[in-house]
């Protein structure tokens, strides 16, 4: 298997971006293009970059199906504050998908779509499983899981009529350096709020895991969704705590002054974090090992760790700059 | 007689102020300490599990019997007898980690805060076939209970329900018997052998048939360890349990 077409949507995110520096680096991929309404944030030797506005159907369709791709990597989805209020973010998310998908469907070398998604499709309704495996009929109960399940969806349905692999990736809040995640910049405030009542366990992922899992997905025709976890849970308690910030204790009608204050500051706080600082967010991470022998390599509490280890300006002297 | 001067009058205030501050410090320090524990996958906090088992040693001197029957690495589920207000399944969970060295999870706990976070961090699992399944998939050890009964002299029915998940993931069912005296210390957790049906079936008797041995051979091992003891003379009146009727 080698000169294998691969088309990445989302190319000039962080994730993206990274997904495809990979990409360049294996040996099966022949040619590599992606699409995004910004240039990726990071040097790529081989990859053809498409600016693309999500919306602009026809030369999305266009330029998709001139390349002719044998794997699509949809990664284009907004999260909401993370680059665009929840409003946009949903509009944004739907654009591509609808395009990019649509067009894919109409390439002749298709064999196989890898999607982005997210463990907030499992949603967090009371008496829901602790840690859902991917057999647990997904039920979002926020706009944002709601958003990534139409995705699956479309995916789903684009696979059956045209007859390719469909795998998603429902990945935990992806944090690294430079990601615009709104959870991210909450945990980095000088004094973060959690929930005095319930502070519950979460998980996330590291960018670097998320971006090997697309490639590790996509080497392998991956054809059912897969949770893509980093090992161990975290409290928001526990995670202020390694930061160093200071915790403020929150109950009730005072989150809705905790959410001004939080985006007066600077870190809007959308109703899936929110969900997760006042249910938790876990999912069983057994599968991805089992189908795509693919283990993150770092743990929930280095993720946190790293999270507050990250320069927020990073100072460059007169001469360096020079 | 040394008369007070004007500078310790002043100082008064900052004298009794920083024992208070200083008190009040170490109780943040106290404090801070209690919660800088790590949660595993599905939220226990282990420091957190061996305080409250260091504090309800203070209540109960449990001892546990048949622990050779728990698997050292796989999973297993272990169904326990209830008696009301007792809290069975948490104190034989803490109690069979404490003898085996290995977390122990239990069925039983709310959804609801603040409760169900604290039982959660005590290592509490929804009562729902998924979650199980889950747990022991991954090879861990889960308390399960059976209805609450008045006395300690019958195990109440079992969710076969759940324990299907047990034989969804092929893991050992183990009966056990769970013994205290409410004007004692003492208490005891007794682990049976697993439960092994004669007949193996393909659908969903195997669980039903499963939870009704286990329920019988929780009885048995009852009424060997003296069924209903109130730690007073009563219990010497032949009324049941051993020598009774």
């Amino acid at each position: 298997m080698a000169g294998v077409r691969v088309l990445v949507s989302g190319m000039g995110g962080e994730l993206g971006a990274r997904v495809a520096g990979l990409l360049e680096d294996e040996p099966w991929v022949g040619s590599l293009e992606g699409i995004d309404v910004v240039p990726p944030r990071s040097r790529l030797r081989r990859a053809v970059f498409h600016r693309i506005v999500a919306g602009e159907h026809e030369r999305t369709v266009e330029t998709v199906t001139r390349f002719n791709p044998h794997v699509v990597v949809h990664i284009a989805v907004w999260e909401p504050y993370s680059r665009a209020t929840p409003t946009h973010a949903r509009q944004f998310t739907d654009d591509a998908a609808t395009s990019i998908l649509g067009a894919a469907a109409e390439c002749r070398a298709l064999e196989a779509i890898v999607v982005r998604s997210g463990i907030e499709v499992y949603g967090r309704a009371r008496n829901s499983v602790t840690r859902p495996n991917e057999g647990v009929v997904p039920h979002p109960t926020s706009r944002y899981g709601r958003t990534l399940l139409d995705i699956e969806d479309t995916a789903h349905a684009i696979g059956r009529r045209i007859g390719v692999a469909v795998g998603c990736l429902r990945l935990a809040t992806v944090l690294g350096p430079h990601v615009p995640s709104p959870l991210g910049r909450l945990l980095r405030m000088p004094a973060v709020p959690f929930s005095a009542l319930a502070d519950p366990p979460f998980a996330v992922v590291h960018q670097n895991d998320a971006a090997s899992a697309f490639v590790t997905a996509a080497e392998a025709r991956l054809d059912q969704p897969v949770n893509i976890v980093a090992p161990g849970a975290i409290t928001a308690y526990q995670a202020i705590r390694r930061g160093r910030r200071l915790p403020v204790p929150v109950v009730g009608p005072e989150w809705m002054a905790a959410r001004a204050m939080a985006y007066v500051a600077g870190a809007p706080v959308p109703h899936h974090v929110l969900e997760m600082l006042h249910r938790g967010r876990l999912a069983d991470n057994a599968l991805a090992r089992e189908v795509l022998g693919f283990w993150p390599s770092t743990t929930t509490s280095d993720v946190i760790d790293q999270l507050y280890a990250w320069p927020g300006v990073i100072h460059t002297g007169i001469e360096a700059a020079a | 007689m040394a008369t007070p001067s004007v500078a310790d009058v002043i100082a008064f205030p900052a004298r009794t102020a920083a024992p208070a501050a200083r008190a009040m410090s170490s109780g943040v320090r106290a404090a801070t300490a209690w919660t800088a524990n790590d949660v595993d996958d599905w939220g226990r906090d282990n420091g957190f599990v061996d305080r409250i088992w260091s504090m309800s040693q203070l209540r109960w001197n449990t001892s546990v019997g048949g622990i050779d029957h728990v698997p050292r690495r796989a999973g297993a589920l272990v169904v326990v007898n209830a008696r009301r207000f007792a809290l069975a399944p948490i104190f034989a969970a803490l109690a069979i980690g404490a003898a085996v060295d290995r977390p122990v999870r239990f069925v039983g706990r709310p959804d609801i805060a603040p409760l169900g976070p604290v039982m959660q961090r005590l290592g509490g699992l929804l009562a729902d076939a998924d979650e199980l399944e889950g747990v022991l998939r991954a090879g861990e050890i889960i308390v399960l209970g059976a209805e609450h009964e008045p006395s300690n002299q019958h195990s109440g029915t079992i969710d076969h329900r759940l324990v299907g998940a047990a034989i969804a993931t092929r893991v050992r069912v183990l009966p056990a018997a769970t013994v205290s005296v409410p004007l004692r210390r003492s208490a005891r957790v007794e682990i049976g052998a697993p439960i092994s049906l004669r007949r193996k079936r393909r659908g969903p008797l195997d669980e039903l048939e499963t939870a009704d041995a286990a329920q019988r051979r929780i009885d048995a091992m009852l009424h060997e360890l003296g069924g209903s003891l109130t730690g007073t003379p009563l219990d010497w009146l032949p009324i049941g349990g051993i020598g009774g009727l």
